[in-house]
Formats: structure tokens, C-alpha cells, sequence
């Protein structure tokens, strides 16, 4: 009825049928492969979404499925490809393709501050353990989320240069703990304590930014 | 077994299903990205600004949906307003696509990114195992009811498969070449493999309904992206090279094989089918009923015969051989996962 052709040589079949299927799977790897970010030579050493795993489990552990992403009330989280990262000049690195990033420049984390809930949305929403679910209170968050570190530069930051601005430490959300103001609204870091939200360098009036995120090693 | 039964209307019923997953697709990004501008504050903003053209019009109707629901409105000054907590939280209800979904408090995950998380990651999360949990179960009841009741690419590439009859009417007489089957489970193991060795999941990337339920995020979003930078109307922003590959699938069914992704290469099919190796749900033959008219051979969409018992792990249970039959032979049963090699070969 469907088999309108009988292998006339079941052995020649079999090597034809195992050669296509061999082929076809060996295509199909490769292709995944170059469609995770596989033939990029470094990498990006993007800011990752609170409560991410080490980088290398989180690649690993991450299945691409977005929900962080349409979780995130501020939109600061959106899927790392090509486009997405355009403006910025970054590009997925090996593996990392579809993952989620936080641009602190164009939307920063703001740790789901005035938003309903009792969690961070996004730590909430990740089906797969990539990140760690996280409590929306300050002791929670300072002990899972570790996005990375802000960076000062006095040259650039008017508040070190004979004006006094400030913004970052207004923005920071553990302003005081973080970020204190010193002399003359001069921000004055305490790296232990700063989780890389990046509402500084979304802040900071300065461009190039005075204050940075250096996403975790 | 005792009991048996067959629904007459069962396909009305799947395609419902197929085309309902196909629209909540398209519609979940929407309201995702109505919540993005109800927690920012700027929906009444966006709801003037954009009056008249598609997008404002998506998100009012949208915004009228959500407030016709209870608790999603307060009074205030002798007005009626939105209430904002009470539509952040109706809107939050479903999130996520084929790949991955949230409905309700439940969160359900195929589980093929969960075993290519866990060969990846080479750990187990406790959240990944529940979020895998109800999707298991029902494979393990009714085997690879995935595929033909609610993977959307499932739905795309059985539409697609009915314009053969077009090309034959235009005497483009399309091939249908048989591939080995066999290729989906060697892909199977072969991605897992690679997903273990070199620490990331890879079989997300070329798995159809996952690049589909992206694309059709991303579509959405690039749509509202547009209205955001002022441009007018629709486009094909958002869309990736992805979608070629998913139109190339169409292509080379319609001209090469026959619903070739589905039986022949699926990583996700294969696994689907693996887990209901011992589903409880089977379609069963009276032999004494059949009439070997061949019905059920011409319309199987896995191209497998039913008529001659020839079903094995293959079988996703769409049940078009039990409307298509019309001698009444062919029923579910629900069967003892040791009574069926006797019937049945395991693998066709």
C-alpha cells in the first residue's frame, strides 16, 4: 500500500539508509552548533539576569526559553543574539545565543522594586534552575544575586572632578550600603556589597559613563 | 481490557486544541508585553499615543479582556480605573511558549530541554524536575500526544502536507521518499551527547516548536518595537533566519518526503516516543471488524498502518485512524504495558 518499493538488495539499502541518516544527523549537529554562538572566539562576558549560576553552569544549565525575559517588568532582560546587542557593539560568545542579558546602558535591573510580588519575577519564572529563586528582601537578594561590579572612573565622574552630581548613588538600591555618598556627592563604592543591578550606569548623566557594571568573572 | 471508546468528532476536537496553542502562541507575547507597559505605567500613555493603528488597538483589546475579569477594576473619585496590581496579576496567568509555559501556578517544560539541561549542566535542579513533571505524566498515560494535539509546527506541517493534493492536481507530482526513521533517535543521542560534552544545550536550537514559539515572541515584539520608534504599520521585523529553516521543512515536505520532519527527524518526536514506550492509551484492532479497506494506511500522518497492527512507539494517537474508519474497528484501549508486544511490533 505505502511500500511501493521493496529493497531489492536489503544490504546496499541499509549502508544507503545509514549514510543519509548519518549525513542528515551529522548536518543538523553542526547546525546547532553554529546557532548556539559555536564559531565565536571570545566571550562576551555579558551581565546576566539576579540570581544566575556560575557562568559556565548557568550556559549550561539555561534552556533558552525566554521566560525571564517576558517576565521582567522593566524589559531590561531580553535574549542575547546578534541584533539585540547591535548598538552595543557585543556579540554572543561560544554557547550563548538566546540567553538572557541585561544591557545596564539601555534598561537596568531594578530588582523588581515596586513591582507586586514577594520574588524577583525572572528568578520566579526560570523553569529550568539557571537562576536561583531569590526573595524581593535586601538580605535575600544580597545573598544570591551577584550580577557583577560597579566600576568608578574619577576621571570621568563629575562628582571627582569639581561639580557635585550624585545621581548614581540616588538610583543605587542599597544606596548606603553600596554606594555611599562621600564629600561633595561623591560616590564611594563598597564592591562587596554591590550586586551589578546597573541603575548606576543607567543613571550616570556622564557619557561615557563615569560608573560601569564589570559583569561577575 | 474493559474498556474501550471512540469519539466520532475526536479530530474537531484536536484541531481546536491545535489552532487554540496556535493563537495563545501569538497571544501570550501580547499580554507579556501589555504587562511590560501596565508595570511601567505607561499603558494609558501607549493606549492614546498609538489610537487607531494595529498596535493600540491589540493593546486595548487586550486591556478591555483583562478588565472584564473580576477584581480588575476600582473606584476612585466616583470614576471606575484600572486597578493595576489586580490586571498585573490576571495578566501574569499564562507565560511562556511551546518550549516552555507557565499556566497558572504550574509550570510545564518539554522534556527535551529538561534532559539536555540536565546532560549539559550534569545536574539535576529540583524546579526543572517539577516543571517536567505533568508533561511526563501524560506522555507516560497517552504517549506522543505532543506531537499531534499540541505542537504547533505538528499543526503547520499537517496543513502544509494537505496542499500535496494541490501539486498532484497540477500534475507536479510530488516525491515521497522513505527516509530511515531511525534518524530521530541517533539525532536524539547524538545532541545529548554533544549537549554533555560540550556543556550546552543544542538541541533547543534546531527543535521547531521551540525556534517557532520564539519566533512568533519575537515577532510580537519587534511589532509593539515599531510603534515604539514610530514607524507605521506591520513588517517582518523580529523574524530570523529560523523561519527560513522552518519554511524550508515545508518545502522539502511538500516536494521530497512526506511529513518527513515529524517521522524522521524530530529529536523531540523521538523522545516523545521513547518515553510512551509503555503509554496506557494504545489504538487497538478488531481484527474481526476490519474490513482491510486501507483507510487508515492512506490518512495515518506518521505514515504508519494501523491495518496491519503496524503502530509500535511511532504512534503519537492523533486518532485520525479511528475517524477515518469506516468499519468501526479501530478504538483506544487502555492496555497493561506488558500486553503489548504481543499485538505489536516495537519499532516499524
Amino acid at each position: 500500500m505505502i511500500d511501493s518499493e521493496q529493497p531489492k538488495t536489503p544490504r546496499r539499502n541499509f549502508i544507503k539508509e545509514a549514510m543519509t541518516g548519518v549525513a542528515s544527523v551529522a548536518g543538523f549537529m553542526a547546525g546547532a552548533w553554529w546557532l548556539s554562538g559555536g564559531k565565536a572566539q571570545a566571550k562576551s562576558s555579558a551581565l546576566r539576569p539576579p540570581g544566575a549560576l556560575d557562568e559556565d553552569d548557568f550556559l549550561a544549565t539555561c534552556i533558552r526559553c525566554g521566560r525571564c525575559a517576558d517576565a521582567c517588568p522593566n524589559r531590561a532582560i531580553t535574549a542575547f543574539t546578534k541584533e539585540s546587542g547591535k548598538d552595543l557593539s557585543l556579540k554572543p560568545g561560544p554557547g550563548e545565543r538566546g540567553t538572557p542579558v541585561i544591557f545596564p546602558r539601555r534598561q537596568a535591573c531594578m530588582l523588581c522594586n515596586g513591582v507586586p510580588g514577594d520574588d524577583l519575577l525572572c528568578t520566579a519564572a526560570c523553569p529550568s534552575g539557571a537562576l536561583t529563586l531569590t526573595k524581593k528582601f535586601v538580605e535575600s537578594i544580597r545573598e544570591h544575586v551577584n550580577m557583577g561590579t560597579a566600576e568608578i572612573d574619577e576621571n570621568l565622574c563629575y562628582s571627582y572632578q569639581g561639580s557635585s552630581c550624585g545621581v548614581c548613588i540616588r538610583a543605587c538600591p542599597l544606596e548606603g550600603i553600596a554606594l555611599k555618598a562621600g564629600l561633595w556627592e561623591r560616590p564611594i563604592l563598597d564592591p562587596e556589597e554591590c550586586v551589578g543591578c546597573g541603575l548606576c550606569e543607567r543613571a550616570c548623566i556622564r557619557y561615557p559613563q563615569a560608573i560601569h557594571i564589570t559583569p561577575r568573572a | 481490557m474493559k474498556w474501550s471508546f471512540k469519539i466520532r468528532k475526536l479530530q474537531v476536537f484536536r484541531r481546536s486544541i491545535q489552532i487554540s496553542v496556535v493563537a495563545f502562541m501569538f497571544l501570550v507575547p501580547i499580554v507579556a508585553r501589555y504587562t511590560n507597559y501596565l508595570a511601567s505605567r505607561e499603558l494609558d500613555e501607549a493606549l492614546t499615543k498609538w489610537e487607531g493603528s494595529p498596535q493600540g488597538a491589540t493593546l486595548a483589546t487586550v486591556d478591555d479582556c483583562i478588565r472584564s475579569l473580576p477584581g480588575t477594576e476600582k473606584e476612585r473619585v466616583g470614576k471606575i480605573i484600572r486597578d493595576r496590581k489586580g490586571c498585573l496579576e490576571k495578566a501574569q496567568f499564562i507565560r511562556g511558549g511551546p518550549w516552555s509555559a507557565q499556566i497558572g501556578s504550574v509550570s510545564v517544560t518539554d522534556p527535551l530541554a529538561a534532559s539536555e539541561s540536565i546532560a549539559a549542566s550534569r545536574s539535576v535542579h529540583w524546579v526543572l524536575v517539577i516543571s517536567v513533571a505533568l508533561p511526563l505524566l501524560i506522555t507516560i498515560i497517552f504517549g506522543r500526544v505532543f506531537c499531534s494535539w499540541i505542537c504547533p509546527v505538528g499543526f503547520l506541517l499537517e496543513m502544509s502536507d494537505k496542499f500535496r493534493g494541490l501539486l498532484k492536481f497540477l500534475e507536479l507530482r510530488p516525491f515521497d521518499v522513505q527516509f530511515p526513521r531511525s534518524t530521530k533517535y541517533i539525532l536524539l543521542f547524538t545532541g545529548l551527547i554533544a549537549s554533555f560534552w560540550l556543556m550546552s544545550p543544542l538541541l533547543g536550537y534546531i527543535y521547531p516548536p521551540a525556534i517557532l514559539g520564539r519566533e512568533a515572541h519575537d515577532y510580537v515584539f519587534a511589532f509593539f518595537d515599531r510603534a515604539e520608534s514610530g514607524q507605521a504599520g506591520m513588517g517582518w521585523d523580529g523574524l530570523s533566519v529560523m523561519s527560513g529553516f522552518l519554511l524550508g521543512i515545508v518545502i522539502f515536505e511538500q516536494t521530497v518526503a512526506r511529513r518527513w520532519w515529524c517521522r524522521v527527524v524530530c529529536p523531540g518526536g523521538g523522545l516523545y516516543s521513547l518515553l510512551g514506550v509503555f503509554r496506557l492509551t494504545r489504538i487497538r484492532r478488531r481484527a474481526a471488524s476490519c474490513t482491510s479497506c486501507g483507510d487508515c494506511v492512506r490518512d495515518c500522518p506518521m505514515g504508519l498502518a494501523p491495518m496491519r497492527d503496524e503502530m509500535g512507539i511511532e504512534c503519537d494517537n492523533c486518532g485520525v485512524c479511528l475517524s477515518v474508519c469506516g468499519d468501526d474497528a479501530l478504538h483506544y484501549r487502555v492496555t497493561k504495558p506488558s500486553d503489548f508486544k504481543k499485538v505489536e511490533p516495537m519499532v516499524v
